[in-house]
This record gives C-alpha cells, structure tokens and sequence, in this order.
C-alpha cells in the first residue's frame, strides 16, 4: 500500500525491540529469527528501512536521504536472512518458475552471480562499470534457464558498465520518446484529415529514427523504423537499449544476480505468492526499497571531461577532440543532446505492468535533478536546455558488415533486437572504464575502435586511414572523459 | 516462576503464529476487475420483452459498421424492436453510444431473440443474421453502417422457426461461409411444446460469384438448440458442429456433435464414436483452451451446475468423449453466490476471457431466472468467476460490481472504449441491458490499470477477410495463450472485432497465427498495450490507434 503525503515524507520503520521479546530474548526462549534485529545480524539494516514509498517533489535533504539509502542497498550483500537466492525461480524479467530447484544459491552463468550490485558496479568507484572478471550472461531465462556452458548458443557475455549520469539518460530518453509519439500522432491526425497515407520522418532531438507511415484509418506502417522499438518508447539502458528504465532494470537485475524479489512484480499480485522464488523470505523487495535505489542511481553525477597535467596531453585531446567530428564519430557519439527537464519522475511513465509506473501509484515522486550540486556544472544552451554530455544518440545500429565482424560474436537476439544490433555506447566516462566493447574484451581504445562495422565503417575507416599522430590525438580525447566520482 | 511459565505460554504462541503468517501462498491475489454499469449515461436504452417465446433468447451482436473499430452494438428486443447504437465512446472514457435508424421496417426488426455478425460476401463490411422468430433476416452491411436486407440477394430463406442460435464456418475450398442455424420448438407440431423440436438448418453455399444459399439441408433430429459452435474440437483443421439443446422440451434428445465432412452431409458422433450421451438445459457453449494444447475445453450452461468439458485423454484419440471439470476448477455455479437464495441457478450466455488481464483465462455466466420458475432462484446474479494462479476459479462478480438482480440473457464481452481493459454488455429479460464499463482495480485512492494486454486484428485477404475459424497463439515466455476466432456460441450473441488476451507483466509477445486454411504464419513480434492488425503476407505487423483524446 503507497501512502500519500504532500512534500515528499516517509517515515523510518522504529529499531526498537519491544520490551515484551527483550524480554523473551532474556529469557533464552525467542526464536532465532527474533535475533535479526541486532545490529550485528546477518542482514542488510537498508532493506526496509524507507517503509513507504515517496511521493511529491522531493528537497535536496530528502533526496540525498533517500538516495543514501539507495546507495547502502546497493553496496549491501544480500543474505540469506534477506531472501538472496532463488531456488525456485529462473533469472528471466517475467516471474517463471524454474522445473527443477537448483541446490547452489550462486552459480556463476545462469546467476545469481553476485553478492551486491557494487560488485560488479565499481570501476572507478561504486556504481561504475566493471573489468572483464565481472561479465555476465544474458540469456531471456525460459529455455536452458540453467546453463552452465559459455557456449553463446546458451547467453550473450555482457561487460559491466558504469551508472553514472544514468538519471539524465533516463529523462533524456523519456523525452526523446514522447517526441517520436508525437510524430505518430501527427501522422496520424494529417492522414485522417486528409484521407490518404502520410509519411513522416521520425526524429527526435536530431537523432533519426527512420519514418513512419499512417494510413487513414488509424493504422501505421513500422516498416521503415530505425534503431527503435516499435512502440516509440526509447530503452536506453543495457548493451542492446532494450530496457525501459532504471527502475525496471533494477528490479530485472536484483532478481537475476541476486535472487532478490521485488514485490511489485513477483509478488501475489501477479504470481499468487509471496515468495515466489521459494526461498522460504517472502517481500524481498519492497516498493521503497526500489524508490530508494532508482534515487541513487538516478542521481549519480555525469563523467567529465578532465584534462591530466601531463605535457602535450591539452593539445592533443584539442585535436583529437576535432578529429572525432572529422571521422564522423559524433554521427552517432554525439557529443550532446539537449535536455528540456532535469525532474526525474519516479514510478515513470513508460513503464508496463511488471514494473511500477506512473499510473499504478496515488503520487509519484519526482527527483529533481537539477538540486545536485554537480548538476550546476552541466553546460547549457541559449535555450537553457542542460546539455547531457553522453557522447551518444540512444539509438540501435548494427555493428557488423562482412569485412568487420569483431562485433558480432553473439548467438542470440535480445528482447526483438537481432544479434549484431547494440546501442550507442556513451563514451562519457570511457577513459575511466576499460576494458571495451559489449563484451568487455577489447583492451584498447584502438581496437574498438576499429572493431566498427556496419553503421560505424565509414567512420572506423576514416579512424583506420588516419595518421598515428591523429589516432594519437584522437585516444588522448577520449581519454579526458572520465568519471569523477 | 509463574511469571517464566507465562512468557513461556507467551513465547509458544508467538512461534506458532510466526509459523503461520510464514505461508507465502494466498487464495486470490491478483487484480479483480471492477465494473461499473453506465448504460442509461451511455446512451444504451433496451429491454427484452416479450411473452414464452422470448423466455429464450435476449442476445446482441457487437461489430464495427462504420469504419472506426469501435465496436457498435445491435440489440434483440423480444417483442419490442431489436435496436442499433454507433460506439462514440472516447478512447479510455465514460461508454457513449448513439442509437442508428437504419431505415429497416419494425416489423422486420421485432421478434429478434439474438444475431450474429459475419461478413458473408467477402467485402469487408459486417453482415448480420437475426435470428427471429419466425423468418429470419440476412442485413448486408455497407459502409457508414448501412444495412439492407439480403434475404433475396443470398438466397437465404429464412423460414419460419423459432430460430435461436447460429454459427458460421468457411468450409475448404468456399469461397463463402458454411451458416448452421439452430432452431427451438416447433410451436405448430401436435403435443407442443414436448417432445416437439425443430430440426436445425445448415445452409452451405453453392458454387458462384455471389453467396447463393439456396440449397439448403436441415440437421436432423433437432432436439431445441440454444447454441451451436462450429469448433475443431481435435486438431484435425476441420471443425465440426457442436449443439447444445434444452432439454425441457426434447424427448430422447441429448447434446450433439455432427461431424463436417466436405461435400458429404454431416453425421452425428454416436456413443460407439465415443460421444457420450448428456442431458443438460442447454443455454450456451463457450470454448477456451487452458492449456494451449490444441484440444479446447467447453462451458455448457444450464440450469444447476455449469458443464466444464475437457477431452478424456484416456479415451482414446479423436474420440469425443468428455470429462466434467468444473468441480475441481471451481466453476460448477450451480447457486447463487449472493442474495441467499438457496435454489439452483439458470445459466445463459458463457465466455471465456481475461478480465483482469493476468494471463489466467476468467468465465462469464449471464444468469436469470427463465421467468418464474419456482424451482429455481429469483435473485441470481451473474457470475465472474476470474481464473487464479492455482488454477482454479474464484467468484468475484460481487466485486467487481456485476451483481444485479436482473434475468441476464445473451452478453457480449468486449473492450468498448479502446482501453485494453474488457468491458459487459448484458441483454437482460423485461429489464434494461447492462452496460459495464471496465475501471481497472480499485485501491484506496482511485482505480490503477490492470496487466498488460495485446489486441489481435487480422485481415485474410480476399475470401473469409476476417480469418474466421483461425487460431491465434502468443507467447510470452514460457506461456502460450491461444485465441480461436469463431462466429457462434455464446447465447444468441456473437462479436468480431479485436481479439484481446491479457499479458499480465509481461512487456512484449510473439504472435503467430494459424489462417483459416491451416497454414502457420511466421512470428510477429509485438509490443503490450497495443492494438495489432496482421495481415496475411505482411512480414510486420502494424499497429493501430484509436483517435487520441
């Protein structure tokens, strides 16, 4: 139940054991689950510490509150006195229970595969990306739900990335989404008046996403769409762009990495039970709890731009900076993308059910971004839209072509994107979390780089073509776009 | 020492109860729907009247006249003039509805116990079968919901029964429909009403540019059908034709199955063929398929208990034999589950459907008393049984706000206002017709939407448009739900339109289709919450959207 309350407040559960069970506990006869509330328990002291979920704008006290508490449950390891594991349930984002209960609560492929999100989430810092140690296998978890093979027919290897700045991709894709329904709506409104076909390109913050076609009646045409669903909502997160929201995101990977549940989609509601994975701890996660960490990473501050003291390093990031236009790398690494809104609405509003949105709560809250200290530093245009730094389009291309192919390496297709199609990785923070590539094997900037194919030939060539100097300079740029946490 | 023994007591029933707050599994924990009737603001006014000949019958039909796939409505009257309403209704808005003057005669229009939509000359716009009592109407739709008579133009005679229901198939290799008309007691037979029922009429098209039913063939014997369901019942590509008859007035009568064969006249499953013999007051077949397995499961309504049908897997292959589930589903609704009126119910119309849109397929019942049945309860409402995750049903018509004290007939169950969530019409007898408008579930601030959904639309090209007769299968994840698109059943009621399934918290589905011929579509990828047209041929699918409001 969601409590409703002008300003944003939500109250902490009381740690006070009453007097009755001290007193038991005195007497040698509580049970040992009375024990947990010590405060030397095995078990996360976050989880459940926000008891309701928030609503209205909250201030920056309350956001820094909440987003602490995010950040201790995202660093906490989860036990088994908090309901990590999951011994009856498969890692897949739909609730499916699994044929046979796995005996291992960790299990490196098929997950769960980590006793927190920090880690894997901490190169250079909490919340940041990973080393190639910390890879994880994608697979939709409903058949071969228990692999334990490598083998790509099974899972796509995925490398850790970094959350930072995440909270501005989220609302950038927020609004970049409602742009391209609002170019379906128009298609649809000038062919009914019309009464013939129209045909409109879809594009949204300059980024192109192919064109749709409107008939008369009401129907569209998705043929021609490019890099999007075909719903227009825009999923900005995980290697392929297929996932809506940190908030889905954190609910999918609290389940697959951790066996922790969350009640909003793996609760009675939708599975008829309250401890659907069958670990014997029903209401894992609760709605707060999620609120809380969707806060934190919501509000990590975006990587920098920050030039190193060494000699020739300003020069030469100088250059390489103009290069990176030169060769057509912005096309698609874009430098920025303008933002109109720094409130960051939470449940959101794409979200289906599965996940709380918008429409599933008497109040959301709104996290107001713009109140971090770090998000004053953000350059604005003459608009005064916040300029989103991302180095990015949160877009899908294909990233093989019969020549280069380093890129296509997976078996299987994710969530309707086929195999070689991934999203723009954001360069922000590049510098700060190697190794590369979807797969987290590329050592160098120089081999992603020319391991482009498909949309990124053309560039990758004109990289490939360069002088070593201008590679040089090119490497030097990328390389001031760190994260600072 | 006394004051140990007591934390003691103390400690022992604090266990206790810790033990028993720790069971995880709940009764029924999904959404119920809740339903509120707004058919007098929707601008929805009829009544089914009428003398003993409408005790039966009060049903509608729900279809799209007039281009914008909102559903329109026809309405039987009994007595009273059946009566046509253009949905105005805003996308996710209060229902509106405007009453159409088709420009028909009343004296075609009165009589009507329920109809049917079926495009029967392949253009794209829906016809409709009135079942009358006496001549039946054939009414050619046209655009801007024109409709004309199309008796003549058909070939059809309508005849002179008390025709009560109807269903439709595309037999192979026509290029029109195959219509199975189910007729009631013959009024002018010596010893009527016992014993005197009419035999039933199959009106298959002869060869021609043009529907031409002039030839047609009765099924006999005719033991007075309330429902007829062409259904493939076996897998075999080829549905048969199943009745479900009253048995108050049929003498030696029982529930049949005919089989189709092309070119052949049918024949009736007998018990050596495994169909065994049951006596039921049949009022209205519903067909589902719980376990996507391709051998559908059937509601037969009745008086007393409501039949659950699933094939015996120890009988045998392609034989027809049948096991009542309904007790172990939870789906007998044989009582009134509120009122207390302790006597046994009269079932009419049965659909099955998602409700709640938690993937779990959900049973409507319309009940009412025949008129003034002593034997059977007054005050009997219908039922929403909602399918729960342990796979049985619950009753929540009480909840969900269904629970009138009216004699409900015939129902349509579809989404009148574009919003994903299902609504209910029901016909009721001498009392207006229901019109409940679907909020989602409530909460203490309001109403929250329910689970996803995907609404199927799909155009078979020239001959059959609709895809009468095909099979509609999504997945998602390890789920399959399947949709078979048939025209009958029900009682006297039919629809065309969408078909929904809900999809629960799942975010996208895989969508493949068995045409009318058997031929099995490639898989379109869909996304939730959207209205899907596949046409045949086409590698996507697109999608449609009702005007925004």
């Amino acid at each position: 139940m969601t409590f409703s309350a002008p300003g944003g407040r939500w109250r902490y559960r009381p740690g006070i054991v009453p007097a009755l069970l001290r007193g038991l506990l005195l007497a040698g006869l509580a049970a040992p689950a009375l024990a947990d509330d010590a405060p030397w328990a095995e078990r996360t002291q976050a989880l459940g510490a926000i008891t309701e979920m928030p609503t209205g704008v909250l201030s920056k006290d309350e956001l820094e509150t909440l987003a602490a508490t995010g950040e201790q449950l995202f660093g906490a390891h989860f036990t088994t006195l908090d309901g990590v594991g999951r011994p009856q349930a498969t890692q897949a984002i739909d609730p499916t229970r699994r044929k046979h209960p796995r005996e291992q609560v960790f299990f490196r492929t098929a997950g769960p595969d980590a006793g927190s999100c920090a880690a894997c989430h901490n190169q250079p810092a909490i919340g940041g990306a990973g080393d190639f140690v910390t890879n994880v296998f994608a697979s939709e978890g409903f058949e071969s739900a228990d692999f334990d093979s490598l083998d790509p027919q099974f899972s796509s290897e995925r490398g850790t990335n970094h959350i930072f700045g995440a909270g501005l991709i989220e609302l950038l894709a927020r609004e970049m989404s409602l742009e391209l329904q609002m170019v379906r709506s128009q298609a649809l409104s000038q062919a009914r008046a019309t009464g013939s076909a129209v045909r409109l390109p879809l594009e949204a913050k300059g980024v192109e996403f192919g064109y749709i076609s409107a008939e008369p009646d009401g129907s569209v045409n998705l043929d021609e769409l490019d890099g999007v669903d075909t719903d227009l909502v825009i999923r900005p997160f995980s290697q392929k762009g297929v996932m809506t929201s940190l908030r889905q995101f954190t609910i999918n990977a609290l389940n697959q990495h951790h066996g922790m549940q969350a009640g909003e989609r793996f609760g009675a509601r939708w599975t008829g039970s309250d401890d659907f994975d069958g670990d014997g701890k029903s209401a894992e996660i609760s709605a707060a709890d999620v609120s809380a960490l969707v806060a934190w990473q919501a509000t990590l501050p975006t990587p920098v731009q920050k030039i190193p003291q060494a000699d020739g390093w300003a020069e030469a990031a100088a250059r390489g900076e103009a290069k990176f236009t030169d060769f057509g790398c912005t096309v698609c690494h874009r430098p920025a993308l303008p933002l109109e809104n720094l409130a960051f609405a939470d449940p959101g509003p794409f979200d289906l059910a599965g996940t709380l949105n918008e429409q599933q709560v008497a109040a959301k809250a709104v996290y107001d971004i713009g109140l971090m200290d770090w998000a004053r530093e953000l350059p604005r245009d003459d608009q005064g839209r916040v300029l989103v730094p991302l180095f990015g389009d949160l877009k899908r291309h294909a990233m093989t072509d019969n020549q280069i192919d380093a890129l296509g390496n997976e078996l299987m297709s994710q969530r309707f994107v086929d195999r070689n199609i991934f999203q723009t990785a954001e360069l922000w923070g590049v510098g700060s979390t190697q190794p590369y590539g979807h797969r987290n094997d590329f050592s160098s900037l120089d081999a992603i780089i020319l391991a482009h194919g498909g949309n990124g030939r053309q560039a990758r060539d004109a990289y490939a073509a360069a002088s070593d100097a201008e590679k040089s300079a090119l490497i030097a740029f990328l390389k001031t776009l760190v994260i600072v946490p | 020492m006394t004051k140990l023994r007591s934390l003691a007591a103390f400690g022992a029933l604090w266990l206790s109860a810790l033990g028993q707050c720790a069971s995880a599994q709940t009764a029924f924990t999904a959404d119920t729907p809740i339903f509120k009737e707004e058919a007098a603001s929707a601008g929805i006014t009829q009544s089914y009247t009428g003398g003993w000949e409408f005790f039966v019958g009060g049903g509608a039909a729900s279809f799209d006249c007039n281009g914008d796939r909102r559903p329109d409505l026809l309405i039987a009257g009994g007595a009273g003039p059946a009566k046509f309403f253009v949905n105005e209704s805003p996308t996710g808005g209060e229902l509106a509805f405007r009453p159409l003057d088709t420009g028909l005669k009343e004296k075609d229009l009165t009589g009507v116990l329920g109809a049917y939509p079926l495009d029967i000359d392949n253009d794209r716009h829906m016809d409709l079968v009135l079942l009358r009592l006496g001549r039946n109407l054939v009414l050619k739709g046209g655009p801007d919901c024109r409709f004309e008579k199309a008796n003549r133009s058909f070939a059809i005679d309508g005849g002179r029964a008390w025709s009560t229901g109807m269903s439709a198939t595309w037999e192979k290799g026509n290029r029109f429909p195959t219509i199975a008309i189910g007729n009631y007691v013959d009024r002018s037979a010596p010893g009527t009403p016992f014993g005197t029922c009419e035999p039933n009429q199959l009106l298959r098209p002869r060869s021609g540019e043009t529907p031409d039913y002039s030839d047609p063939m009765t099924l006999e014997p005719g033991y007075c059908a309330l429902s007829l369901l062409f259904t493939d019942w076996n897998r075999t590509g080829q549905p048969d034709l199943r009745i479900t008859n009253d048995r108050q007035y049929y003498r030696g009568g029982e529930e049949q199955l005919w089989q189709m064969s092309q070119g052949r006249p049918p024949r009736l499953y007998t018990a050596s063929q495994g169909w065994q013999r049951l006596t039921v007051w049949g009022m209205g077949i519903a067909e589902t398929d719980f376990d996507a397995d391709g051998l559908p499961e059937y509601a037969l309504t009745s008086m007393g208990d409501t039949k659950l049908q699933k094939l015996d897997e120890e009988a045998g292959e392609d034989r027809p034999t049948y096991r009542d589930i309904a007790f172990e589903k939870g789906a007998t609704a044989h009582r009134p589950y509120t009122g207390g009126d302790p006597k046994p119910s009269t079932g009419w119309h049965s659909e099955f459907a998602d409700f709640n849109n938690d993937t779990k397929t959900d049973l409507f019942i319309a009940k009412g008393n025949v008129q003034a049945m002593p034997d059977f309860a007054s005050y009997d409402p219908d039922n929403l049984l909602l399918g729960g995750y342990d796979d049985i049903f619950h009753e929540k018509g009480m909840e969900a706000g269904i629970a009138l004290d009216t004699r409900g007939r015939g129902a349509v169950v579809e989404d009148f206002n574009m919003d994903g969530m299902l609504d209910l019409l029901v016909v009721n007898r001498e009392h207006p017709a229901s019109l409940f408008r679907n909020l989602g579930a409530a909460t203490d601030w309001g109403y929250r939407p329910l689970g996803n959904w995907i609404k199927i639309e799909l155009d078979n090209g020239k001959i059959n448009p609709a895809a009468v007769g095909s099979l509609i299968s999504v997945r998602t994840g390890t789920r399959t739900q399947t949709r078979r698109i048939q025209i009958g059943g029900g009682h006297a009621s039919g629809r065309a339109g969408f078909v929904h399934v809900g999809l629960g918290v799942s975010e996208r589905a895989t969508i493949r289709v068995q045409w009318p011929d058997g031929e099995w579509s490639h898989p379109y990828r869909v996304f939730a919450n959207q209205h899907v047209r596949i046409i045949r041929g086409e590698a996507n699918a697109r999608y449609w959207y009702p005007v925004a409001q």
